[in-house]
This record gives structure tokens, sequence and C-alpha cells, in this order.
């Protein structure tokens, strides 16, 4: 007995040593991490170089860059890339900046104020699939749709009914309206929890300065909400890059491809048209835009960090 | 992720689904479009039916959403998952073929079944001189209108496609139905479907100008045919109708033609039913307008073919015999408003018969006004490119640009696939 309790102390004691217990613990998560991110990533790389098609019967062959030149130079592909960049330029400020207003606005001492933030979060809980659809129905063209005929209701008839989503110039902005409409609850919220961790002393101590509202917000709110502000629009980005369903949903791309984007494009080129190969150059363009975008973003945090 | 979910679906996939649960029943998968109500109701009751008829058989029906089914097909195929019996769009069957995934069915079939059909489905199923696929009907694609607004125009109704309106009558009408519409738009060219429709209602219309998708019979190439001048034409009124002079309705609750917004509606036999209701005997059923070189119309639908892991194919093809007796065509067709697949269920049809409602629908199969999507392993591409031109085209892209580009693609696709060789079909002898 008490030799096998001395055996079972020195076990423990190995394990103890941190340089055992430290991969150890850290296994499952990276074999999670090789599995699921590493090694489809790895097929893809290695699939663009090929011409896989799905289903064929034809040998697999290897087409060196070909895939990538194809892509590269289709113009649908083209302008998903740039309908993704633009799409990330404009939502991700401008809902960040709603989302900080809602949240300053609903953690003011207002009645009612538990009912609003359910209200402005409510969009969140709602599948992007639904949300769409609705707001296809908004949309409606004609003078009886129902966006429409709001608009010209308030305009006194001055604005003419208007086809957002079949509209080259319109579409796009109708997507990100209701996308962000969709999200930006969520980082409301965030946002709002970062407003009431902030110490009332610091408002306090400010206002005894004479600091006004303004001057709070920028020395005081703003400092003390960088945390939650880095990781919204960080996450914010990542939607943003990924938008796929609102464009499968209402515009299937269109009009003339104003509002595809490199998810929709990689699906119809795999699911539609069954070419692996050419769909999987697609994700892994896809990837470096992604990474190029969030190392700019880690670049940028990391500076504020040695400022502070 | 897509590429994960196809790696995993390869690991965990292994051959045949079919399972003996007793020695002596053969449990067979099915797996059917899910379709209207109406529809899924029929043949869910047929195979409970054809299950209590042959205590030695159960079929298993599994109903999938028409919208990705091809993508369903293609990644249970590629993961070797499939059931042992399936409908799909008849106009992908060549794809199927070409790939292996199917066995022939005309030895399996009752004699009797096989002599029933009509020409355009036995055409429908044979590629490379064997037999694959039979579905329960055919299609009808043709104008549905309201005979007062078009009496209130003075336009005459055509009874037989031969005698369809030329496509600068049709814009005429168009013209002059608009004159009477609170907001012009008069049509309905059922733009809320999108995807496969596209390609089955519209390509005629490149046929009927003297176009088409491909150069038939070779299916080789598609420049010079898909962007020659008679096909860009045929565009150019579509891109007219729908962009320039705004009389199409865009259709968002599919309720245009019901509704009365419209006067005409290019649609399917599937409307039938449903406009009926909905005007009665001012319903009137119209060839589609003559581009050039006659009338012309699409053809094929939902159709029936074995997999090749299918474990007992001659039960299979028994369910399939009883899904073409005539109580089970005409209850479909009921259902669904298609043109019944066999020649003794189209005689028991009211509507298709001599003086029957629907019966431009046979006229047109059986006349030679319908043209079938291209028979070729290449369609899966060729239409979801197709798709892209048209609704390119119809937003205000230039079709000429459009089409080359389009007819380049499937022209570099089929390049691609080396002309799509047959080197399939010989490893299905062996395998099946």
């Amino acid at each position: 007995m008490a030799e096998s309790k001395t055996r079972k102390r020195g076990l423990w004691q190995r394990f103890d040593r941190p340089s055992i217990a430290g991969p150890l613990l850290a296994f499952p998560g990276t074999l999670g991490l090789f599995l699921f991110i590493a090694i489809p990533f790895l097929t893809a790389v290695v699939l663009s170089f090929t011409d896989l098609r799905m289903g064929s019967p034809l040998p697999t062959q290897f087409v060196g860059l070909q895939q990538y030149e194809r892509i590269l130079t289709d113009a649908s592909f083209q302008r998903a890339l740039l309908n993704n960049i633009l799409f990330a330029v404009v939502v991700v400020p401008l809902q960040t900046m709603i989302a900080l207003g809602l949240a300053l606005l609903l953690n003011q001492q207002l009645s009612g104020r538990a009912f609003f933030r359910t209200l402005f979060f409510m969009p969140v809980v709602f599948p992007m699939a639904l949300v769409a659809v609705v707001w296809q129905l908004i949309y409606a063209p004609g003078p009886n749709g129902l966006m429409n005929s709001f608009l010209h209701f308030v305009s006194f008839g001055a604005i003419e009914p208007v086809d957002v989503l079949n509209n080259r110039w319109l579409a796009l902005p109708g997507i990100m309206l209701f996308s962000l409409w969709q999200g930006v609850g969520f980082q409301m919220i965030v946002l709002l929890a970062g407003l009431q961790s902030i110490s009332g002393s610091l408002y306090e101590a400010a206002a005894v300065d004479r600091a006004g509202k303004w001057s709070q917000f920028i020395h005081i709110t703003l400092p003390q909400l960088r945390n939650a502000l880095i990781f919204t629009m960080l996450v914010t980005t990542i939607l943003a890059f990924r938008v796929y369903a609102q464009v499968e949903i209402t515009t299937q791309g269109g009009p003339v491809d104003a509002t595809t984007t490199v998810m929709y494009e990689t699906v119809r080129t795999v699911f539609d048209r069954q070419q692996v190969g050419q769909a999987s150059a697609m994700t892994v363009v896809f990837f470096m835009m992604v990474l190029i975008v969030t190392l700019i973003q880690r670049a940028l945090t990391k500076q504020e960090r040695e400022v502070k | 992720m897509s590429l994960l979910a196809i790696g995993v679906l390869t690991l965990s996939g292994c051959g045949s689904d079919s399972e003996t649960v007793q020695d002596d029943v053969t449990v067979l998968d099915a797996w059917v479009h899910s379709g209207r109500q109406s529809e899924r109701e029929a043949i869910s009751e047929q195979v409970a039916r054809f299950n209590a008829a042959h205590p030695n058989a159960r079929i298993q029906l599994t109903l999938i959403p028409e919208g990705a089914y091809n993508g369903q097909v293609q990644a249970a195929a590629l993961a070797g998952d499939l059931p042992d019996l399936l409908e799909f769009d008849a106009a992908f069957v060549y794809n199927y073929v070409w790939q292996g995934q199917l066995i022939p069915i005309r030895d399996l079939l009752a004699q009797a079944t096989y002599r029933n059909l009509i020409p355009s489905i036995i055409e429908q199923g044979t590629y490379d001189d064997k037999f694959w696929t039979v579905g329960m009907y055919d299609s009808g694609l043709a104008l549905f209108g309201r005979r007062s607004a078009l009496e209130a125009v003075d336009a005459s109704i055509p009874d037989h496609p031969s005698e369809a309106w030329s496509v600068q009558r049709f814009d005429a009408i168009l013209h002059e139905l608009a004159a009477r519409d609170e907001d012009g738009r008069v049509m309905d060219l059922k733009l809320n479907y999108r995807g496969e429709w596209y390609t089955y209602a519209f390509m005629p219309a490149l046929v009927s100008a003297g176009g088409g998708l491909i150069a038939r019979p070779d299916n080789d190439t598609a420049q010079g045919v898909l962007d020659s001048e008679a096909s860009i034409g045929a565009m150019r009124w579509f891109q007219r109708w729908v962009k320039e002079q705004q009389r199409v309705d865009a259709n968002v609750d599919d309720n245009a033609f019901v509704s009365g917004r419209v006067a005409l509606s290019w649609v399917g036999h599937w409307e039938y039913e449903r406009y009926r209701g909905a005007h009665g005997e001012d319903l009137v059923l119209l060839p589609l307008p003559d581009f050039g070189d006659g009338s012309r119309t699409g053809q094929g639908s939902w159709s029936w073919g074995i997999t090749k892991h299918c474990s007992k194919p001659a039960v299979a093809a028994q369910f399939i015999d009883f899904l073409l007796q005539d109580r089970q065509v005409l209850e479909m067709t009921r259902a669904n408003g298609a043109v019944p697949a066999t020649h003794s269920a189209i005689k028991k049809s009211e509507r298709y018969a001599a003086d029957g409602p629907l019966r431009i629908y046979v006229t047109q199969l059986t006349e030679g006004f319908a043209v079938p999507r291209p028979r070729t392993p290449a369609y899966p591409v060729m239409t979801s490119i197709y798709q892209n031109a048209f609704n390119d085209i119809i937003d205000g892209a230039d079709a000429q640009r459009a089409l080359q580009r389009a007819a380049d693609k499937i022209t570099q696709d089929i390049r691609d696939n080396q002309g799509y060789p047959n080197v399939a079909e010989r490893e299905v002898g062996e395998d099946g």
C-alpha cells in the first residue's frame, strides 16, 4: 500500500512538472485546431493546384496556377473581392458608431430602458435568413412596397418608388443596411457592458475639474471602452467578410454582380459547377485577404497598447 | 467549410444504403423533391399503397427541397451515399450517367410500361443508346392569360403553337396592355423563381430565334450558338421588356397573376390549379411567342432513376412500374397539373383530351414545338453559367458581351473535361 502510494505521488509529481502538463493539457485543443483548421486549409491549398471536379469520372490533374489565373481574371470574382472590401469598409465603422450611440443612449436613466434594450437586441436573435426574407418584403418594388410607400408618404410624393435590390447602385447598400440592422444590437450590448464597467468616480473627478460632457466622452468613455471597441470591430470585420446568406436569399449576387461576394462565388463554383479545384483557389485567396486584414488590425491594436 | 464537410462525408460514406430488416423484406431508400403540398401528399400516399400491396418490399421516402437538389445529389454521390432510387430534374440525368451513378432501366421495367410512354419521355430518358430514367409526367410551359384583358386590346387568341404570336406582335400587345394598366407592368415571367427556371423557361426562346445554348447534336461548343446574332436578339427582347420598358412584374409575392396585377403569365403547368381558381373561365392558355423560327417551349420534368448502389434493382423497377400505372399518374398530374407521361393516362385525362383546357401542352410535346434541354453531361455547368448571363442581361448588362462571356465559359468547361468522354459507363457494367 505504502509503496503504491509513493509511486502514485511520483506519477503525480511528474505530471505536475510544467514541462509535461502544459503540452498535455493543450493537446486536445491543438488537435482540434489541427484537424478542423490546419488540415482543411492545407487540403484547400493542395486542391487549388488541381482541376478536381465533384463527381467527375475523369482523373484529377495538377494544373499549377491555372485556377488562380482564372479566378483573378474573372470579372465576377474581381467584383466579389471589391464588394467584400466595400462591405467591410462601410459597415464596420458605421455599425460600431451606431452601436456606440445606441449604447450611450440606453445607458441613460430612461424609463422603459429594459424595454428599449430588448427591442434593439431582438434582431440579433433572428437568423439572417429570416431577416433577409423580411427585408426583401420591406424593399418590395413598386409603389405598394412597404419602404417605397413609406418614403413616398413622408416625402409628400417627392421620392419615386425604387426597386432597391434590383438596382445596380442601391442593391449593395440595401444589403448593408439590413445586415447592419441585424448585427448592431450585439455590438450595442457589448459596448453597454463596457460602459457600465467604467467607474462613476472618474466622471465625478472630471466634473470637479469642470470637464464638459464632450470632454468626458473623449477622455474617459472612449479610452475606457478601448478593449470593448477593439473586440466589436474585430468581430464585425470577420462577419463582414463572411457575407453570404443575405446575398443568396435576396439578390443571388445580382444585379450584374453588384452584390456578389467571395463566399457566394465559392459556393456557386463548387455546388453549381462542381469545380472543387477552382473553389479551393477562391477560399485560399479569401483566407489571404482575411489574414492581411487581421494582421493590420493586430498591428494597430498593439500600437495602442504600447502608447498606454 | 464545405471542403471539410465533403471530406467528412467521404470518410463516413460506405456504399449501399439499403438494408434488409428481415430476410424477405427489401428496404429501399428513395429521394424525391418536396414540391407542392399536393404533390407531397400524392407521392406519400402512393408509397404507402405500394408498401401495403407488396409485403416483401418497403420504400422509404426522403423529401428534399428543390432549390439545392442537384447539389445534394452531387454531394451524396461523392460520399457514396446515394439512395437506391431517386427523382431528379431530368436535364441532369446525362451528368449522373456520365459519372456512373445510374443503371440502365429498359430491361428492368415491364415492357407494357415502356411502350405506354409518350415520345418526349422516351427521348428524355435515352442517352448513349440506353434508357436511364422515366418520369410520371412531362412538363407544360406556355402563357396563361386573362381572356378579358386580351380581348380588350383586340389580341387574337391563338390555340395552336403554329399560330403563335410573332414576337413583334407580342411586344405590341404588351404595349397596348401597358397603356391600360396602372403601373404598366403587365406580364409575369416568374422572375421570383430564378435558378433552373431561367434555363427551362427562356432557353426555348433562343432556339425559337434560331440560336440556342450549344451546338447540336455534338454539344461540343457554345461559341457561335449562344453568342450568335439570333441568341443575342432573343435575349434583347427580354432585356427590353424587363429593364427598358418595365413591363414585367417582379412578382415578389408570387401573386402577380392571381391578384390580377398582370394579364399574362409565362409559367409552367403547375400554376394551372391556382390560376383557374382565381380566374375561372377567364383563364386562357396560349403558346409562347415566335421569335422567328416558330414557337418553341421547354420540356422535361422530375424523373426517376435507379442508382448503382441499389441492392434490388428489380424491386425498384417494380416500384417505378407501379408509379406509371394510370391511377398513380392521374393522381399525380391532378395534384400538379403536369402532362401525364403515358398514352393511356392522357386518354383518360379530361384536361389533356382533344378539347381539354391544357391540350396545347400535349400538342407542344407531340408535334415538335418542345425543345429538350441539351442532353450532355456538361448541362449542370452550362445551366449555371447561362442563368448568370440571363440574370445579368435582364439587369441591363450588354447582351452581346454577357452571352459571349457565357459561351466562352461553357466551351472552356467542355474543353477542361476533354469533351466529356464516355469513361464511366464501362465501370457501371462491372459494378452493377
